[in-house]
């Protein structure tokens, strides 16, 4: 393992009953590099993030964070020690204004999470008009934003992004590339799970494809897209 | 809006008059029906606190209430004063809760429910032959009398129960605006999202839980210095959890303001339909419905709604106006 590796995957299993959801997956991310993460419907990539942020405990393999071993710590721990993510599908507060839904990340994130200002994320990810909207009040698009912004407001040193671009319009992928280079301005750590190829093409510094489950590519943007057995994952 | 001082100048005045009742010669059956009042108001609020605000539907607050009482009772019979009591059967209701969060917690929604609801049972069974000290009562059960409460009058334990609905709903409003306050309601509306935000969902939850059994208890106890009989059927009785359910759901569950009205209509409906017996639990159970499919937000839900609350507010309002012109 490296010395300046944030996050590093060591032979990671999941299996759901006889589902083999993610197998023996190895890979490290480096400091301040943002990791795309590529694979068809179903191929593992929210589960692995999910263990990761300690929703789901692997069925073997380690994870390490920092230099840290934290597999099977639990969800609000992996927050404190600086592990912030997104759901694929938004989870807010529902009953909570956007603005208190990321209080919730501000108060309970830990001591890192006290510097963060909330004018800032929230202008950040284009939610300033509607932060006193009840969260259950919100369109889709905005309760994606949501997501990012209550990632952030933990304060994290490692971010996993699963699907934020996902239902965007052509015209809204400007502004989350945006956000997303703002993000790495800040110095942080990025998985991104992403559909959207161009967000994957101008975003990220290094693609990794499962499939199945496993890897089955690795390299710079322009790489994988050649690759045959991605090729052959997508469009087979 | 903005909440006018007043308001809290309103509520210290209703608590004030409430205390005098006692001195100045209000009817003997008017101060039960109050206490029965405060009790109820008392174990709703934390079971709103659970159910409402925490989102745990706790099905045994009849075992805080049971263990409470027999706290009380048992500790008479050893010379344990009864004030003292009051506090040790909060305290066993809250242990009881410790012991039991940690299995109890492992399950969720439903599950939780049923995991709590069979509990009391048990401890009914339990008490049913368990008897460390004192004489059986009236040969029945495993009953006891509490000893040592013969100086208490109405007005005393009038003055406890109204303590006791005062402290409760003072404690919810203090933790609503606290940070616990907030960590609660994000477990509430997502415990996943809760976690990954950094909450401690046990621990938070545990925090919610021993308060309400505490409080609960101590509602309990209360209740068996006034009527200074227990038995495991009564202690452990289902309408401990009943009295709660229905006023909070009737009043308006996660609304501050539900179990306060609530209680109100639980206990006067209890006074009207004081002489139809079993019938009084069939026309609450009825009610109960009825608020439920037209008022999925109780009765509080519904005066939010149409803007009840808007008029006394602006008076109050407009009374703090001249107040801070002539004070000018
Ligand atoms: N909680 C779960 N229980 C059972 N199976 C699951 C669960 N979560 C994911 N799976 C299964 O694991 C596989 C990978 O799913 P997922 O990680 O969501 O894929 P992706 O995010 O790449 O689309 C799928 O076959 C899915 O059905
Ligand atoms: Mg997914």
């Amino acid at each position: 393992m490296s010395e300046t590796a944030v996050l590093s995957i060591d032979r990671l299993n999941k299996h759901f009953g006889g589902i083999v959801a993610v197998k023996d997956l190895s890979f490290e991310v480096q400091a301040g590099e943002i990791l795309g993460l590529m694979g068809p419907n179903g191929a593992g990539k929210t589960t692995l993030l999910n263990m990761i942020a300690g929703t789901y405990s692997p069925s073997s393999g380690r994870v390490n964070f920092c230099g840290r071993d934290i597999t099977g710590l639990p969800a609000h721990k992996l927050c404190h020690l600086g592990i912030a993510r997104t759901y694929q599908i938004p989870q807010p507060f529902t009953s909570l204004s956007a603005r208190q839904n990321i209080l919730v990340a501000t108060k309970y994130g830990g001591k890192k999470a006290a510097g963060m200002e909330h004018d800032k994320i929230f202008d950040l990810v284009n939610l300033s008009e509607q932060k006193d909207m009840l969260a259950r009040d919100l369109a889709t698009v905005s309760l994606k934003r949501l997501e990012l912004a209550r990632a952030l407001a933990s304060n994290p040193t490692l971010l996993l992004l699963d699907e934020v671009a996902a239902g965007s319009t052509d015209a809204e992928l400007p502004r989350i590339l945006g956000i997303i280079e703002e993000i790495r301005k800040m110095g942080k750590t990025v998985v991104l799970v992403e559909h959207v190829m161009k967000v994957m093409v101008e975003a990220v510094d290094r693609i990794i494809v499962i499939d199945k489950g496993e890897k089955i590519a690795e390299g710079t943007p322009g790489e994988v897209m050649k690759d045959e057995k991605v090729i052959a994952a997508y469009f087979g | 809006m903005k909440i006018p001082r007043l308001t809290t100048l309103a509520s210290l005045a209703v608590l004030v008059v409430l205390a005098l009742f006692p001195v100045i010669g209000i009817p003997l059956s008017w101060l039960n029906y109050l206490f029965t009042f405060f009790i109820c108001l008392a174990l709703a609020n934390m079971w709103n606190l659970l159910a409402g605000y925490t989102g745990l539907i706790c099905l045994c607050p009849h075992a805080f209430v049971g263990l409470a009482g027999y706290t009380l009772a048992i500790g008479s019979w050893v010379g344990v004063p009864f004030q003292a009591g009051l506090i040790a059967g909060a305290a066993v209701a809250a242990l009881f809760a410790l012991l039991i969060s940690f299995p109890v917690f492992r399950m969720r929604g439903i599950y939780f429910a049923i995991g709590t609801l069979i509990l009391p049972e048990a401890l009914k069974a339990w008490f049913n032959y368990w008897r460390p000290v004192g004489n059986v009562y009236q040969g029945m059960g495993a009953g006891y009398s509490v000893t040592g409460v013969e100086g208490v009058t109405l007005g005393d334990t009038f003055w406890l129960g109204l303590a006791i609905a005062a402290a409760s709903i003072f404690l919810v409003h203090i933790i609503l605006r606290a940070r616990l306050g907030l960590g609660l309601t994000a477990i509430r509306d997502n415990e996943n999202t809760a976690a990954s935000a950094g909450v401690n969902v046990f621990r938070l939850k545990l925090y919610s839980f021993l308060i309400a059994a505490f409080i609960m208890g101590i509602a309990g106890a209360a209740y068996y210095i006034y009527s200074p009989r227990i038995n495991p059927v009564g202690g452990f009785n289902i309408s401990w959890l009943l009295l709660p359910l229905m006023a909070t759901v009737i009043g308006g569950e996660g609304l501050e303001e539900g179990p306060i009205i609530g209680a109100a209509i639980v206990t006067f409906l209890r006074f009207l339909l004081a002489d139809y017996g079993a019938w009084s639990l069939f026309i609450q159970g009825i009610i109960l419905l009825v608020v439920v499919v037209v008022m999925p937000q109780g009765i509080a839900g519904l005066l939010r709604q149409v803007g009840a609350y808007r008029f006394p507010l602006r008076l109050f309002q407009a009374v703090e106006g001249r107040i801070h012109e002539n004070v000018k």
